[in-house]
């Protein structure tokens, strides 16, 4: 067995790769001196898998993984390995003014006290880009209860159902154990469901303003509905959201997500941002047997046309595809932005969106949506 | 739990000498990554692209070893009874209408012989460690994976009727994955992560000439150039070394000893799976590559 490895100096290169971002715990690291005890370790190859192969966990790492191991056992001059962490939050509009959290009325536990059932009523059909801070405010918990409802798929177990169709051949033996062998009473198995993969992305340049954060309250609830939701938002690219959005408190995910995405606000590409999705997400097959939710005006800057083959290649995989659009809460609406009338002929069902109620309506056809392609 | 230790190679190169010689061809990275996994029996995740030769590797591994090759093929709603065991229920009632008279006994019912063993259980209770592939681990769900964990850290299995059962001897572990989804951190930890790319140019002619020994030297050196010029284009789905072998194997079929601009055409379809890929490069694309790999 070769001599072994001075232990320190890869328990140290260990720790190096945790501060650039790498989960290299405990067991990782004895797993690499392991490695490295049936290798040879003066070729320099062999001590570059073995520690690669020990060390990295996803995909994602092997770029840091990479230059960290040049930095440090072939003393290439590298630029930090570091983790990019914005220093100055991007400047965009509405969400950057976070209210403060709660208002004095509240008590704890308690809700806030809102008027009567009219205004109530009157409040929900308001437009998100009409109402006031306060007004604002009180619509946040409708609009995360209006999240909670999810598509459903048919599992492919069956589980116990007196009004199932199969015959429940476990419970029958366990039954006729009893009668000595005779199956007097017949047990049944039905159909099971489970939550359906649900895909939301998210508009959220300079015209979606208004209703960005509303929409993005609705993403970050529905990502707590459970497993099998992911998050996106595009202006002029496409940024994955679910991880940070997936923290419990709203004001911190919305933070998280301020942080992450640098394109507030700006200009609309919704060809190239669905066709990023579907290059990088539906190509590790995201949206198949998914229920895709898109919520975009429509107003796209550039040429209509990727929109329309990439809306083709989206609505191909996904299992539905629904686009909500707050501008279609207006009753005078039509398509008549470029990027929606390409995108039309693709979309199952569109929805306005741009208040409460259009949110609750679209919770309701998400949780309906029971055939393919019949929103 | 005996370790159950199989031969297994003594060193990087004789792993990659072994792979070679069950026709498997590797590269050093890959021959590490499996070295160390049999050496250290640590479970080995690989990912790749679709087509790179994941599951490939599992079996070369099951060669070098001689070990059964036990799958495990992952899929949405993959579920206990057909991952780890089931019982014959059919079997079960004749039993218990044969006894006729009611004396049945359960525990001889719920016994060995009534159960049906899937893969994870066969894989556990084998006598000899065989190698074990579970297959697009991505594809099955969560919840599955979480139950994946325990038996991995553990290397048993409970059966409510019949109780614990350990593994007499190690399985060696591989899984694959092809990034659907991310799988769960705690997962990874458990296993070594290797990331198979698609070959170099030289590698995939040397991969297609072993599977397509009829296939003339130029034409195996020519299909593989103008697949990695279509992996540098923009495709939905770039084509895998499965791709490759296929379509040299199509062009063999055809008689064809060198490509031409109609034959590739002719038989894109065994390259290229989508319809939007397909008009993408028929136009341009196709024909410069064509003609760069007749030239090279």
């Amino acid at each position: 067995m070769p001599a072994k490895p001075p232990i320190r100096h890869f328990v140290t290169f260990g720790r190096a790769l945790r501060a650039a971002g790498l989960e290299v715990g405990p067991r990782r690291i004895a797993d690499a001196i392991c490695a490295l005890e049936a290798v040879n370790l003066a070729q320099q190859e062999d001590v570059y898998w073995a520690l690669r192969t020990t060390l990295v966990s996803r995909f994602e790492e092997l770029e840091i993984f990479d230059s960290a191991f040049a930095a440090w056992f072939l003393r290439v001059a590298v630029r930090p390995v570091l983790r990019p962490v914005p220093t100055v939050p991007p400047p965009y509009g509405r969400l950057g003014r976070t209210p403060a959290p709660a208002g004095g009325t509240e008590v704890d536990g308690g809700e806030r006290e809102v008027g009567s059932y009219s205004t109530e009523e009157l409040l929900r059909h308001k437009d998100f880009s009409k109402m006031t801070r306060e007004e604002f405010e009180q619509t946040r918990r409708w609009i995360a209860a209006a999240a909670i409802t999810r598509p459903r798929r048919r599992s492919r177990r069956l589980r116990a159902d007196r009004r199932g169709r199969s015959l429940h051949l476990r419970g029958l033996v366990r039954a006729s154990l009893a009668s000595g062998g005779d199956p007097i009473r017949c047990a049944y198995r039905g159909p099971a469901y489970k939550p359906r993969k649900l895909v939301l992305i998210l508009d959220v340049s300079g015209s979606m303003e208004a209703y960005s954060r509303a929409l993005l309250l609705f993403l970050h609830a529905t990502l707590s509905s459970g497993r099998g939701v992911e998050t996106f938002v595009f202006g002029t690219h496409l940024t994955r959201l679910t991880a940070e959005l997936a923290t419990r408190d709203p004001e911190t995910a919305l933070s998280a997500a301020a942080l992450k995405v640098n394109d507030w606000s700006g200009g609309t590409r919704i060809g190239d941002s669905l066709k990023a999705y579907n290059d990088e997400w539906g190509r590790r097959a995201l949206t198949r047997g998914s229920v895709t939710v898109i919520m975009s005006d429509g107003l796209e800057r550039g040429d209509d046309k990727p929109v329309d083959r990439e809306m083709a290649r989206l609505a191909r995989q996904a299992f539905a595809v629904v686009w909500v659009n707050p501008l279609k809460g207006d009753p005078r609406y039509e398509a008549t932005a470029a990027g929606m009338r390409a995108a039309l002929p693709h979309v199952d069902r569109l929805i306005a969106g741009h208040n409460v109620a259009s949110l609750e309506r679209l919770a309701t056809v998400l949780e309906g949506i029971s055939r393919r392609h019949a929103a | 739990m005996t370790q159950g230790n199989r031969t297994v190679p003594a060193s990087i190169e004789e792993m990659a000498a072994a792979l070679d010689a069950t026709g498997y061809i590797s590269d050093r990275g890959l021959s590490t990554a499996l070295f160390i996994s049999l050496t250290i029996r640590k479970p080995l995740l690989l990912e790749g692209e679709a087509g790179v030769g994941k599951t490939e590797a599992a079996k070369a591994v099951a060669r070098i070893l001689q070990a059964p090759l036990i799958r495990l093929q992952c899929y949405e709603g993959l579920d206990i009874a057909h991952a780890v065991y089931e019982w014959n229920y059919t079997r079960q009632l004749l039993h218990i209408r044969a006894a006729q008279d009611g004396d049945v006994d359960e525990a001889e019912l719920f016994g060995p012989k009534f159960l049906i063993r899937r893969p994870l259980l066969e894989a556990i209770s084998s006598p000899d460690a065989p190698v074990l592939l579970i297959d697009e681990i991505d594809r099955a769900d969560e919840e599955f994976e979480a139950f994946l964990l325990e038996v991995l850290s553990d290397f048993q299995v409970t059966i409510p009727e019949l109780g614990t059962v350990t593994a007499t001897t190690r399985p060696y572990v591989i899984l694959t994955s092809n990034r659907t989804r991310e799988l769960h951190d705690a997962l990874k930890r458990r296993c070594l992560f290797h990331w198979i790319g698609h070959p170099t140019l030289e590698r995939e002619i040397e991969i297609v000439s072993r599977h397509v020994p009829e296939a003339a030297a130029g034409l195996a050196a020519q299909a593989a150039a103008v697949v990695a010029g279509l992996r540098g284009s923009d495709l939905a789905k770039p084509p895998g070394v499965a791709e490759t072998i296929d379509w040299t194997q199509a062009l063999v079929a055809l008689g064809r000893r060198e490509l031409d601009i109609d034959t590739v055409e002719d038989t894109l379809g065994a390259v290229l799976k989508y319809r939007e890929d397909v008009e993408a490069v028929r136009d341009q694309t196709l024909a410069e590559l064509v003609a760069q790999a007749r030239a090279g």
